[in-house]
This record gives C-alpha cells, sequence and structure tokens, in this order.
C-alpha cells in the first residue's frame, strides 16, 4: 500500500537513467572544481616565477573555461534535480491522491478536509522539491569535499590532516546543538499554540471579562505563558548563535593553522608559495560544500517528518478493492439481493445494524421505512457497498457484496443519497458522470453515451424537463456554435412582437431605440448594441481614448463621474467587511474582488476631497457608473435629466461610430440576434421587469408555446443543458440536485437502484411523479431499495420493511402491514389516532 | 418594431429634489414593519439591498396553500385576503394591508404555506427569499434573532386565532 512506501524508495526506483546521467555530470563537475587550484598552482609556481608569459595566457585561458563549464554544467544539473523532483511529486501526488479516494467514507467524516488539501499541495511540493536533490546533492557534495581533502593530501599530508582534522570535531558538536535547538523550537510551538487559544477564548468571551473587569486575570493567564516563551526564546537564541560561533570559530581555525604551519614550512622551503596560495584556496572552497551539506541535513530531517506525517495519516486499508486481480470483465449481476444475519457497528461500539435479514427477488422493489435513526439509511448504504459490514452476509446474484470490486459494483448499482453532490461543471456534465465513470473503469469496454434523445425522455421521466427548459431559456448563446439556432429565435422573436408586443408594454423593458433601458447598464444604454471590438466592451470603455472623447463632446464625463464617486461610496459602505460571501455582491455593481480597490478609492475620496482626481481613479469611477444598472444595483438613482441626456448620446454615438469604426458595434435591431442577452431576452426582445412575477411567467409560457410552434423546445433544453451548475452546484436548488442525481443514475441503467430518501427536497407533485415512474413504467427494469420518509409514497412497493432500532420489525406489503396494526400502521397513522 | 409603450411614471423626489434611491425607499418601508424595526440601522440597508419589488394585480394569488414558497414579504401599498382552502371551500382568515408583514414562516424553514394569500386591490410588495434572510441570520445572529422572534410572537397569535375560530377542521391533523 502507498502509505508504508520508504521515503527513499521513491528516489531510488524512477528515472534511473536521468539520475545516472545526473551522477555523469556531478563527476565532471566535480573534477572542474578541483581542476582550477592546479592552474593557480601553476600560475605561480610556473608562469609567473619563470616569468613565462605563454604558460601564463595558457593557464589562466584554461583556469577561465574550467570555471565556466563548471558553471553551466552546475546549470545543468540544477535543471535536471529540478525536473525529477518534479516528476517524482507528480507521481507521488496522483498515486497517494489516488489511495485517498479509495478510503472509507469514514475516514473522511473525522478528516477536515483542509488537512487533506494541504498535505497534497504545500506538503507534498516541499517534499518534492527536497526529492529532486535527494541523490545528487550528498553525492555533489559529498565528492567535492573529497576531492579538495585529496587534493590537498597530494600537495601535502601532514598539513591537510591538520586542516581538515576540525571537521570531525564540527560533526560531532554541531548536531548536538541543532538537536537541542529543534527541541526547543518544538516547544515554541506547542507554547505558542496555546497562547493563541488563549487569546481566542478571551476575545470570544469579551463581554464576560470587560463586564466582570477580568483584565488582570486574563493578563495573568496569558503572561505565564509569555514569560515560558520567553525563556524558551533566549535558550534557542543561545544555541543558534553557539552554532554559529561553533562553525566560524574552527572555519578560521583552518587557515590560522595554515598559515602557521605552512608558513613555517614555506620559510624552511619544503613547501613552494604556489601550493600555500593553492592550499589555501582549496580550503576555502571547503565551506561551499560543507555548508550545502549542513542545509542537506536539516532538509532530509524536515523532508522525512513531514513524509511520515502525511503517510500515516492516510495509512487507512481501503475497504474494497477497485479492480480485481485478475484480467475479467465486470460481473453481469442480475438483482438477486439476500441479505442475512446482517450487522454493522459504527465506531466498534454502536450497533447501527442488528441481525437484518432479507431476501430480494430480481425487478423487486423494496421501501424501506422507519423513524429516523433506524438504520434504513445505513442499511442502504451497506448495500450499495459505501459501508463494510461487521457481520452477517450480503450476497448478489450468490456473490459476496464484501468481495465484489468497485468495478463490479459501479457497473450494477447506481445509488443516489439523500444529499447528492453535484459537481462544478455543466448539468450535461453532472448527468453523465456515472457513465462517463464506468466507462473509463471497464477495462476498455465503452458504452456509448447516452444521446439526446435518452436524455431528455429520462428528464422527462422524472420532471425535469421544465427546469432545463427554463434553464436553457436564460443561456447564453455563442456566435460561433448555434448561428443557425440564433437565425430561427429570430424568427419567433417576430411572431412573439406580433402577437404580444402591445400588451407588455408595462411587463417589458423593450429593447427599443427611443427609450431609456432600466435592466441594463449605462454602458450598454449608451452603446446600445454588441461590441465586435474588445476596447467597446464595458471593462475597456474607460480606457477607449475615442469613447473619452465622445462623452466629453456629449457632456456625460462629469455628471457620469459623479455617479461613479456615489456609487463607490454607498456601495463600500453597505457592504463593508462582507467580502469574504460573493453571496451579497450580487446586486452590486462593485464584484468581492474589486472590493478592496474600491474601498482604498473610497477613503481616499472623504480625505482628500473629490477634485483632482489620478487618471486610475478616475478611471475606476467612470467604469463603475458605466456598470451601473439601474433596475439592479439600488443604491443609487439615476437622475431624468441624466437618463434623457443618455437618451441623446446613444443617438450622437451611434452616428459617431457609423461614421469613424462602423464594424465596432453590431447595434441592436430586431433582425440582429444579441449575444450578450439570453434566450428569451432575444425572443421577447427586452428584459422582464422582475416585480411583476405573475406576469412574468405568462409571458414565459407564452414564448415556450411559441417555441414549440417552431419545433425549437429541444434545442433550447439542449442549450440548457450546458447550463453552469457553480461550485457544489450552489446555483441550483435542492430539489433540481436530486432529480440530477437521480437522472444520473438512471441514464447508467443499473441493474439495482438504491435511493436514499432521493426524493426528499422534492415538493409532493414531483415526489409523486418520480414515485409513479419507478413503480410502474421502471418497474422490474431493477430491483430497487428506496429509503422512503413519506409513508404515503410506499403503497405501490412489492415488499415493505419496517425499520426500528436497528432491526427490522415488520416486513410485507402495504395493505398487510395495514391489517396487522403493528408499528408501521402507527406510523402511517400518526400514535394519536391509531388508538 | 415600434414603441408601444408610455413613458415611465417619473422617479420620486425628496425633499431637495434629489432622486432617492430604491435602497432608500426600501429601507423607510422596512423600518415601519415591527418584524424589522428592532434592527440596528445599517444591518437593516442590508435586508432594503436585498429585498425586492413584486407586483400583483387585484384578485391574483401571492401564493397558494401548500405550495414550496421561499418568499416573506412585506405590503408597500394595497390589500391582502389570508384564505385557508379547504376541501370544498374555503374559509377568509384575515385581511392585511400597508407596513404587514406575511409568510416570513417560510424563511426559518423550508416548509409548506399553511395558507393561500389573494390580492384584493392591486399590492405591492418587497419580498426578502429564504437564502438572503439565512445569510444575513449567520452575518448577523443578534439582529436577526430579534425578528425571528418577533415573528414567532406573529405565528403563535395566528394559531391562537386558529384555535379559536373552533373550527373542527383546523386542528392538526
Amino acid at each position: 500500500m502507498i502509505p508504508q512506501k520508504p521515503f527513499f524508495s521513491w528516489v531510488l526506483e524512477r528515472y534511473r537513467g536521468l539520475q545516472a546521467l545526473l551522477l555523469v555530470l556531478i563527476l565532471a563537475a566535480v573534477f572542474l572544481r578541483v581542476f582550477p587550484l592546479e592552474m593557480q598552482k601553476r600560475i605561480v609556481n610556473s608562469a609567473i616565477a619563470m616569468r613565462d608569459l605563454n604558460a601564463l595566457l595558457l593557464y589562466c585561458g584554461l583556469y577561465l573555461s574550467a570555471v565556466v563549464s563548471a558553471g553551466l554544467i552546475k546549470y545543468v544539473i540544477n535543471l535536471l534535480q529540478g525536473f525529477i523532483g518534479q516528476k517524482i511529486l507528480l507521481e507521488m501526488r496522483a498515486q497517494i491522491y489516488n489511495h485517498i479516494l479509495s478510503l472509507p467514507l469514514t475516514f473522511f467524516r473525522r478528516t477536515p478536509p483542509g488537512m487533506v488539501i494541504a498535505s497534497l499541495t504545500s506538503e507534498l511540493s516541499a517534499i518534492g522539491e527536497f526529492m529532486g536533490g535527494a541523490i545528487a546533492v550528498p553525492v555533489i557534495n559529498i565528492l567535492t569535499l573529497l576531492s579538495f581533502a585529496g587534493y590537498m593530501a597530494y600537495l601535502d599530508p601532514l598539513l591537510a590532516v591538520l586542516s581538515l582534522s576540525i571537521y570531525p570535531v564540527e560533526i560531532f558538536i554541531i548536531p548536538m546543538l541543532q538537536k537541542r535547538f529543534n527541541r526547543l523550537n518544538r516547544d515554541r510551538i506547542d507554547v505558542t499554540r496555546t497562547m493563541s487559544n488563549i487569546i481566542g477564548e478571551a476575545i470570544s468571551g469579551m463581554h464576560e471579562i470587560q463586564g466582570n473587569a477580568g483584565y488582570e486575570l486574563e493578563n495573568q493567564k496569558l503572561g505565564r505563558f509569555s514569560s515560558k516563551l520567553f525563556r524558551i526564546r533566549l535558550h534557542m537564541n543561545n544555541f543558534k548563535f553557539l552554532t554559529k560561533f561553533t562553525n566560524n570559530f574552527f572555519q578560521s581555525l583552518g587557515p590560522f593553522v595554515l598559515f602557521i604551519v605552512g608558513g613555517y614550512l614555506t620559510i624552511q622551503g619544503r613547501f613552494d608559495l604556489g601550493a600555500l596560495v593553492a592550499f589555501l584556496s582549496a580550503y576555502e572552497k571547503l565551506y561551499d560544500p560543507w555548508k550545502e551539506l549542513m542545509d542537506y541535513y536539516q532538509d532530509y530531517q524536515d523532508s522525512k517528518v513531514r513524509y511520515r506525517q502525511i503517510m500515516d495519516y492516510f495509512n487507512v486499508e481501503p475497504e474494497f478493492k477497485r479492480l480485481p486481480e485478475e484480467d475479467r470483465q465486470p460481473h453481469h449481476l442480475a438483482g438477486n439481493i439476500d441479505v442475512k444475519d446482517l450487522s454493522f457497528m459504527a465506531d466498534e461500539q454502536v450497533r447501527i445494524l442488528d441481525q437484518v435479514s432479507l431476501d430480494l427477488g430480481a425487478g423487486e422493489q423494496l421501501a424501506l421505512v422507519g423513524l429516523s435513526g433506524s438504520g434504513k439509511s445505513t442499511l442502504a448504504m451497506v448495500i450499495g457497498q459505501l459501508y463494510l459490514y461487521n457481520s452477517g452476509h450480503v450476497q448478489i446474484d450468490g456473490l459476496e457484496l464484501k468481495t465484489l470490486t468497485r468495478m463490479d459494483v459501479s457497473h450494477n448499482i447506481g445509488y443516489v443519497a439523500q444529499y447528492p453532490f453535484i459537481f462544478d461543471g455543466t448539468i450535461l456534465e453532472n448527468l453523465l458522470y456515472a457513465c462517463q465513470s464506468l466507462n473509463l473503469n471497464g477495462l476498455g469496454r465503452e458504452r456509448p453515451l447516452p444521446g439526446r434523445q435518452g436524455i431528455f425522455r429520462i428528464l422527462d421521466g422524472i420532471g425535469f424537463s421544465e427546469d432545463i427548459l427554463v434553464m436553457g431559456l436564460n443561456t447564453l448563446l455563442s456566435p460561433e456554435r448555434h448561428p443557425e439556432f440564433a437565425a430561427k429565435l429570430i424568427a419567433v422573436r417576430k411572431s412573439f412582437f406580433q402577437r404580444w408586443g402591445a400588451e407588455l408594454a408595462e411587463s417589458v423593458d423593450f429593447f427599443d431605440v427611443n427609450r431609456f433601458q432600466y435592466y441594463t447598464s449605462i454602458a450598454e444604454n449608451i452603446i446600445f448594441g454588441h461590441p465586435n471590438r474588445k476596447s467597446y466592451q464595458c471593462d475597456e470603455l474607460p480606457a477607449n481614448r475615442r469613447f473619452r472623447e465622445f462623452l466629453k463632446e456629449a457632456n456625460l464625463d462629469e455628471p457620469l463621474l459623479h455617479l461613479g464617486q456615489e456609487l463607490a461610496v454607498s456601495t463600500v459602505d453597505l457592504l463593508k467587511g462582507l467580502e469574504a460571501d460573493d453571496f451579497f455582491f450580487k446586486m452590486s455593481p462593485i464584484s468581492a474582488d474589486d472590493f478592496d480597490r474600491y474601498s482604498e478609492i473610497v477613503d481616499r475620496l472623504t480625505r482628500f476631497g473629490r477634485e483632482r482626481l489620478p487618471r486610475e481613479i478616475e478611471d475606476a469611477l467612470l467604469g463603475l457608473a458605466l456598470r451601473f444598472t439601474p433596475a439592479l444595483h439600488k443604491m443609487a438613482s439615476l437622475s431624468l435629466d441624466l437618463e434623457r441626456r443618455l437618451l441623446q448620446a446613444r443617438s450622437l454615438f451611434m452616428q459617431s461610430v457609423s461614421r469613424k469604426e462602423p464594424e465596432a458595434i453590431t447595434f441592436y435591431q430586431p433582425e440582429e440576434y444579441l449575444y450578450a442577452h439570453s434566450v428569451l431576452e432575444n425572443v421577447i426582445f427586452g428584459h422582464l421587469r422582475t416585480e411583476h412575477a405573475l406576469t412574468n411567467e405568462q409571458i414565459r409560457q407564452n414564448v415556450v408555446d411559441l417555441l414549440a410552434e417552431a419545433a425549437l423546445l429541444d434545442d433550447v433544453r439542449e442549450v440548457g443543458l450546458e447550463f453552469a451548475v457553480g461550485s457544489k452546484g450552489d446555483r441550483l436548488s435542492g430539489g433540481q440536485k436530486q432529480k440530477i442525481a437521480i437522472a444520473r443514475a438512471l441514464l447508467k441503467e443499473p441493474n439495482i437502484l438504491i435511493l436514499d430518501e432521493a426524493t426528499a427536497s422534492l415538493d409532493n407533485t414531483s415526489q409523486a411523479r418520480i414515485q409513479h415512474l419507478l413503480n410502474s413504467e421502471l418497474k422490474g427494469r431493477h430491483t430497487l431499495i428506496a429509503v422512503v420518509h413519506r409513508l404515503e409514497m410506499v403503497r405501490d412497493f412489492d415488499v415493505i420493511a419496517v425499520m426500528k432500532a436497528g432491526r427490522i420489525v415488520e416486513m410485507g406489503k402495504y395493505e398487510e402491514l395495514m391489517e396487522r396494526k403493528g408499528l408501521f400502521y402507527e406510523l402511517a397513522h400518526g400514535p394519536g389516532e391509531g388508538a | 418594431m415600434n414603441s408601444p409603450m408610455d413613458r415611465e411614471k417619473a422617479p420620486e423626489l425628496d425633499a431637495a429634489g434629489k432622486n432617492r434611491c430604491e435602497l432608500d425607499k426600501n429601507l423607510d418601508i422596512l423600518r415601519r414593519v415591527p418584524a424589522f424595526s428592532g434592527i440596528p440601522i445599517e444591518r437593516l440597508k442590508l435586508y432594503a439591498y436585498l429585498s425586492n419589488r413584486m407586483h400583483f394585480r387585484a384578485g391574483d394569488f401571492v401564493f397558494r396553500q401548500g405550495e414550496q414558497g421561499d418568499l416573506g414579504y412585506v405590503v408597500i401599498c394595497g390589500k391582502g385576503q389570508v384564505i385557508r382552502e379547504l376541501k370544498d371551500h374555503s374559509i377568509l382568515l384575515n385581511e392585511f394591508g400597508e407596513g404587514d408583514f406575511f409568510g416570513g414562516l417560510v424563511l426559518l424553514s423550508d416548509t409548506e404555506r399553511l395558507f393561500s394569500v389573494r390580492a384584493k386591490t392591486d399590492l405591492e410588495c418587497l419580498t426578502i427569499d429564504r437564502e438572503t434572510f439565512q445569510k444575513l441570520f449567520l452575518q448577523f445572529p443578534e439582529a436577526a434573532l430579534k425578528m425571528v422572534s418577533v415573528m414567532l410572537k406573529r405565528i403563535m397569535q395566528m394559531e391562537e386565532k386558529l384555535l379559536q375560530a373552533k373550527a373542527e377542521d383546523f386542528m392538526y391533523g
């Protein structure tokens, strides 16, 4: 299993070719580091002392090229190291993530997501960085050290022994000091953590402290730890600087020995000057590899600790195999379910299922009912292989569920949770999630994904067609992908206007060139068209020189700047402190991301006044005013006068652009599709006024009728499938999420379908509709196990199992159970009336 | 396509002749409603910012009994009727008008409407939805709690009234 892999195996078992190349390069680099020392000696001894200019040039040339090539090779080594490290990181991350994904659900219940995220990102990155150099760094530095030492010994053995003798002493002393330092550092972290807890507690209980004047008491609490921290810090400094001192002391001891012994020997004539110079350089050069080795030692310790922490954390055995050991196709199960004496314990203490037995033939439908906490949901999850049972048997077509792989289960069982998860992406992606996963798990045997008609049939069955239609109506088309569809919609627009145009004056903000539009931004009101050039997009307008000149000519720059100031001040005042939640910015002209910037601007406005603003502030305020949409942004209003002037500016702008840059804007016209607006807005050629909720419903229905006449409904639904659901499906209602989850399971066509209160968030009509679909049209297609909360929904099930405290206490058909007048009867009638 | 529409109604002006923005107008309305009046003004501004206007024509149902709504309503102007629909007839329980707050129960939890509301005259309301209400609740619990307790009192009163009406059908079944 992944978490038991030793640390170094990642380095040693991978990229051996590259690592070998790295070693060759390292050898070359080490040689090129020592070589200049010999050149130094020869420059002094053979060239300068012999006054040989040619030799001087030769040796200097060799010296230079050795140094340059050493640098180049070092560069390549670094690149290679980084590459190997990142490659290992890539593989480690994939393998650990893979392992994590297969861990039992119970693991995730007690694991904070932040921990998993940090482990896979920052923690692992630090390890990856180290892994790259895990072999290269010690090898290159030890070799360098050895070769310098060797070269020194070749020059003079005695001197070498003397000057190198300090290193063993250092190797002994420094780790000792470091160890003490590390221990203190751990203490420091503990104490700091306690301190932050104390401060945190004080802040949340501030009213109690102030009410009781508990200042001194709190101060003392904190004081105890502050002084402890003070002492630890002092000790830490002591060891830190002692380490530094020791290091420096021994380092400077070296040259001292060299000068005194080497000097003596040279005076005595037993050593030449060139050798002494080379010796000194060699000694100085020892310091770098030495230091790198010490750093390496620290990094190694650090990475090892991190690695162990991560691995210990995830050192949990997955409960089920993902793929079979032998190469085979997934089992095809008919769906006979036989449960015998099944028990399930949570945390090895609480018995949630107790000796449950039931028998279900292929295609039969079972409803699980009971009070909450009776174990019905757990039973469904155990049969769905989401929990591992402790004792007893669950057999599907005679095969023990425990021994089946995930591949087998996912091919045969569809499970819908009460709170299904919807992934970020489009509706279509979410609907096909199960089918796509099957294809990736299916050992190369691909099933074709369901097509448009298949998807619509299922969505229609569960009552999701309406929702999809509404989403389609609210979608923006893209000129590249939907040009033909857009053309057809323009035809629908014409018939809409003929039939309803006159009646809807009050409810629709039409794109009428002679009227101001309250549901579009100021910029769109001026431009009244779709920008074909980036420089005419709303955000780019403040920087667009032509546009700015136009505003000046139309005398709009001052009033707009003023509007921008008003908006900035009131919005910042309103939403201060709420930046963390995008929700509050839905109806704000300033987005959560821009909020800080505008806060600073408002700050400036209040401190230095509103005159002579720097260019970038003016641009930002103008941009804000241009984004202002009167019907949406309630914090400011538009004066009638400005409204009139904006409308005048529109025709001026049209003339000026048509003259100067005719292709920059596609002006809104009844025969033009507006790609910046939704399908619905294109058909009605305007915006619905939000305040007329009921009329809007009617208008939407009229549009749908027209689209149906034009046989365009399926096309609208198809673009509806592209609706982006937002992170965790935030843009969907609870009911929509459940419908998508049910459709997702049905599209997979599993032989066993498990619904865990899968319709609980739906209204009665939708619930009844889905129940009816399952009990009639889809009856016999799959074995159905449904956890049902509302008892009026269970009438048509083949068997109903009533659970209480982890046991099945009654089982039978609806009528039988009602006749028995037991728990089911009581649940169905409520305790009061049963008696 | 030519414009068949009349000119928009002129916006309200304040004393200084300046336009008042919708947020300020909403704020004035909310401040007069008992359920909201306990909330400090700077918090109430957020409610005003996040609530929306809705128009209903006389006779329109604002919502029907048994629906899963998510909006609470404050009447800006007009009159509405609270109706309990029974199997074969319905009973007019109550009437309300300007400044009244109704339907707020669904803001607290995802429940069905216990009664229907119909516009007696043209009705203009300010609405707040559950998500907004709950976001604000989490953000500023103290302010919202005051409001909830006022709402709960209202619900209690209504329940009391229903029980007193002694109609057998009103009993919880």
